[in-house]
């Protein structure tokens, strides 16, 4: 009877099958590790060995308003997708599962159409003269057109617009998995729909929050085409601007070492992330 | 006649054309324990949730200390509920989770310590405070949620299905602290279930339901004893349905004939059946004797199988008409320990005992 579990052999974590991994594995080696090492070796070398570049970007006041500018940028988009996301998931979350297959059909389809076609779409709409300006006019809302591009404005909307689909889904995920008796407990505890909400709904979801909301700042933060587009001079980010310094001002180091800076600040918040989130999930809460 | 405490008056719940509670009224006093009982979809959770205000009833009202409840959101309704599913808030440590209803009602730090104490104790887990729900069996955290259900002090606890995800051992002990906990609070309990062994444990009153009515209303020796219909006869407790002609009733007192052509007579009944209708007679397993008393009836049967269960001996029968039966006698067990009976055995029952009801 107990001969068969004698029998039973140990999972053995042989080598095997990891020469399926290899081109994959290669291919990040040669076209990731490799330029990110050249990356911190340029921003130290060129055009003369030494930290000069990285005493510029921090020294410049210029240099210093655009780093500014995409942390802000960053920030508003981040805050006001996940206020914008939030309704979205939890209505997901929520709903009979075929209905919400056909919006969540929709909120991908619309990750997968072209992004310079939806951001030219903004500019058609956002414009002087564009969609929403003369509508508002038209119905007198307005005398004067709106400044809603080339501006601060016009960048949070074409981007929150973008980044939406990477907030909802992994919250729409932690919402899921949340009981909706828990809301109505806390309803016949006494929580006004509003104390449901502070007290129990937003902080069970905020492993969702804290994944949705990383990616979304940390993919704002090197964003390159929304900003340009729809953005002013007066507001250049970080992409746009490491872009220009390589592009047209051919100084590769001082671009490396701008680049190199924000992969920096991309590790630092994922590991706080980390952190945050990782050692909640240890002490219990969710 | 003064006002009930709690009213349910001609409560409906209709889901387009599917009625889930049809006109239920039940006058409920306060301190009282009364069960919901009845088969899934018969209308007692719904019955319940419109009481908790989960759900608009159709018409009807729902009245506490005669003021309506309809108009008055869940979260102003100062009602005490308990969940099937674990529902305590997992983010938060089992003292915070008790504190919670305190803490939306603003109320000062040192009361909320006290009560939290309090109600930690009365559900016997005073060290349980610092834990987080996720490191509790399924047992504690319904104690915890009982806890938190009562930490304000409502006047009504609602309770639904609260034991059903545990283990029956595991049961048995929340069931005993529950009435505990009712016999030192005095809350009145609404608690529904669809186990008749918990209603009747648990019960002053039982409401046993069936396809959104109401089908007998009463402690559970009522619906034991005087059961209404053969729904209750065979929803409480065990029964065998033995096909009889009814011959007379005179002064309640019914004369019967069964399939194997024997007459008994002496069976209760207040129905009015004509002479020759088809009807049933409902015999309790536990009701048969294996010897004759003062003004026993006796069937023929013969002993097909028997298991022994410790406290009683379980015999499974068959009438000279080839019904199976089941036999549970409680005395003289010397005989039915003897085993299977030849064919011709006979077992008996007190007529009085029995019910009669339509076929």
């Amino acid at each position: 009877m107990s001969g068969h579990l004698l029998h039973r052999q140990p999972i053995l974590r042989t080598p095997d099958g990891i020469g399926g991994a290899l081109p994959a594995l290669i291919l990040i080696a040669l076209f990731f590790v490799v330029p990110v090492v050249a990356l911190l070796l340029r921003s130290v070398t060129e055009p003369v060995p030494g930290l000069q570049n990285y005493a510029i970007l921090f020294g410049d006041g210029t240099y210093a308003r655009v780093f500014f500018n995409t942390f802000l940028v960053a920030t508003v988009v981040t805050a006001v997708t996940v206020i914008v996301a939030f309704p979205v998931a939890w209505m997901l979350a929520i709903m009979p599962p075929a209905l919400g297959s056909i919006v969540f059909g929709i909120i991908i389809l619309s990750m997968w159409t072209n992004l310079l076609t939806r951001t030219y779409a903004w500019m058609v709409l956002l414009q002087r003269t564009g969609v929403i300006n003369r509508t508002l006019m038209d119905i007198g809302l307005i005398s004067e057109p709106l400044p809603l591009i080339n501006n601060l404005t016009g960048v949070t909307i074409g981007m929150v617009y973008i980044m939406l689909p990477f907030m909802i889904l992994p919250l729409v995920g932690t919402l899921r998995a949340i009981d909706p008796m828990t809301l109505r407990a806390a309803a016949l505890c006494g929580a006004s729909p509003f104390d449901a909400f502070r007290r129990i709904l937003l902080p069970l979801s905020l492993p969702g929050i804290a994944a949705g909301g990383l990616m979304v700042f940390v993919m704002s933060l090197g964003y390159f085409v929304t900003p340009t587009l729809l953005g002013g001079t007066s507001n250049m980010m970080l992409a746009a601007m490491i872009a220009q310094m390589i592009q047209s001002l051919l100084n590769w180091g001082l671009g490396s070492a701008a680049a190199f800076i924000l992969l920096l600040v991309t590790m630092a918040l994922y590991a706080l992330q980390l952190r945050l989130v990782g050692a909640k999930r240890m002490t219990g809460g969710i | 006649m003064t006002e009930p405490f709690l009213s349910i008056r001609d409560l409906r719940k209709a889901f387009g054309s599917f009625v889930a509670v049809h006109d239920v009224t039940i006058d409920i006093p306060r301190g009282e324990f009364l069960t919901f009982l009845g088969p899934s979809g018969s209308g007692k959770s719904t019955t319940l949730y419109a009481i908790a205000g989960f759900q608009q009833p159709t018409s009807g009202d729902v009245l506490l200390k005669g003021r309506s409840l309809l108009s008055v959101p869940s979260h102003k309704r100062n009602i005490g509920m308990v969940f099937q599913r674990y529902t305590l808030f997992q983010h938060l440590t089992v003292a915070e989770n008790v504190a919670f209803p305190l803490r939306v009602r603003r109320r000062p730090d040192a009361e909320v310590k006290r009560k939290v104490a309090e109600m930690l104790s009365l559900v016997r887990l005073e060290s349980f405070g610092g834990r987080y729900p996720g490191a509790l069996s399924g047992g504690q955290q319904q104690r915890v949620a009982l806890a938190r259900a009562l930490a304000y002090d409502p006047p009504i606890l609602l309770m639904d299905e609260p034991l059903s995800a545990l283990d029956k051992k595991l049961r048995e002990e929340i069931q005993a602290e529950i009435r505990r906990i009712h016999r030192e609070t005095g809350v009145t309990i609404l608690y529904v279930t669809h186990d008749q062994d918990e209603a009747l444990h648990l019960s002053d009153r039982i409401a046993l339901f069936r396809d959104g009515r109401i089908e007998q209303i009463g402690s559970g020796e009522d619906l034991y004893l005087r059961p209404q219909s053969e729904f209750v006869a065979s929803f409480i407790g065990n029964s065998n349905f033995l096909p009889a002609e009814h011959l007379e009733t005179v002064n309640g007192a019914a004369t019967i004939r069964l399939a194997d052509g024997s007459v008994v007579s002496g069976v209760r009944n207040d129905r009015e059946f004509r002479h020759g209708q088809k009807t049933r007679l409902m015999v309790r397993p536990e009701a048969f004797r294996m010897r004759p008393g003062p003004a026993t009836a006796g069937l023929a049967v013969e002993f097909i199988d028997t298991a022994f269960f410790g406290e009683r001996r379980r015999v499974i029968a068959r009438t000279a008409a080839g019904q199976e039966i089941d036999v549970r006698p409680t005395s003289d067990m010397a005989q039915a320990q003897e085993g299977i009976a030849p064919r011709g055995q006979q077992i008996f029952f007190d007529p009085a005992a029995a019910f009669l009801f339509p076929a």
